[in-house]
């Protein structure tokens, strides 16, 4: 099953026992950020990437330059586990 | 990984504090590192950072999503899902950004990409051989 299926299913599930007003806020909600303008400003390809350091599961700085000095990186920003 | 095969680093970015993505790195035994980005910081520099209107809010803590528990902040913002490549240059040569969260790219799409990119021209830079 391709993730794109498993999301769908997911989001039927979801729909079938969600309550209609917190879909409702959800949806519009996204709807609001598509329409805000927010894609004119992300980075693109092409773009140097922003440099930062950042924190790791051991409390360690981790640095993209220094990810970087390995070879290409995948990034994925992620929101989180709840 | 897959990922590796192409000598590429697969990282993953989030607001959450550290405690939360150590728990998450060991629950889904994941092998990547996830770094934590406190307040959206870096999201901010990505363009991807947004703040989440009251309504929404509310919703979320009705359905007990404790998205400032996790991050450690009342901002409630969120980074959009976004997967990026960047080259050893630092240069984004992909970017998959949707501001719709219930959407996601495949997995084999980022493969795909990640394929198609020239890296030959990186090999040559580093060691001065073609592998």
């Amino acid at each position: 099953m391709s993730l794109k299926d498993k999301l769908d299913r997911l989001k039927e599930g979801f729909k079938s026992k969600a309550p209609q007003d917190a879909q409702e806020i959800m949806h519009r909600a996204t709807k609001n950020l598509k329409n805000s303008g927010i894609m004119d400003h992300v980075v693109k390809v092409g773009d140097k990437a922003p440099d930062f350091t950042l924190k790791n599961t051991e409390g360690q700085d981790l640095g993209l330059h220094t990810l970087l000095s390995d070879g290409p990186v995948v990034l994925i920003f992620y929101r989180g586990k709840w | 990984m897959q990922f590796k095969e192409k000598g590429a680093i697969l990282v993953a970015v989030s607001p959450q504090l550290v405690t939360y993505n150590k728990a998450m790195k060991e629950e889904k035994n994941l092998s990547f590192e996830i770094l934590s980005d406190p307040g959206n910081q870096i999201a901010e520099k990505y363009g991807i950072k947004y703040e989440m209107p009251e309504d929404l809010i509310k919703v979320y803590k009705q359905f007990g999503l404790k998205v400032d528990e996790h991050n450690g902040d009342d901002s409630w913002t969120l980074p959009m899902p976004a997967r990026l490549i960047i080259d050893p240059k630092g240069i984004i040569r992909y970017a998959e950004i949707n501001p719709d969260y219930t959407e996601r790219p495949e997995p084999e799409d980022t493969m795909a990409a990640l394929r198609e990119i020239n890296w030959v021209q990186f090999v040559q830079h580093k060691s001065g051989k073609i592998h």
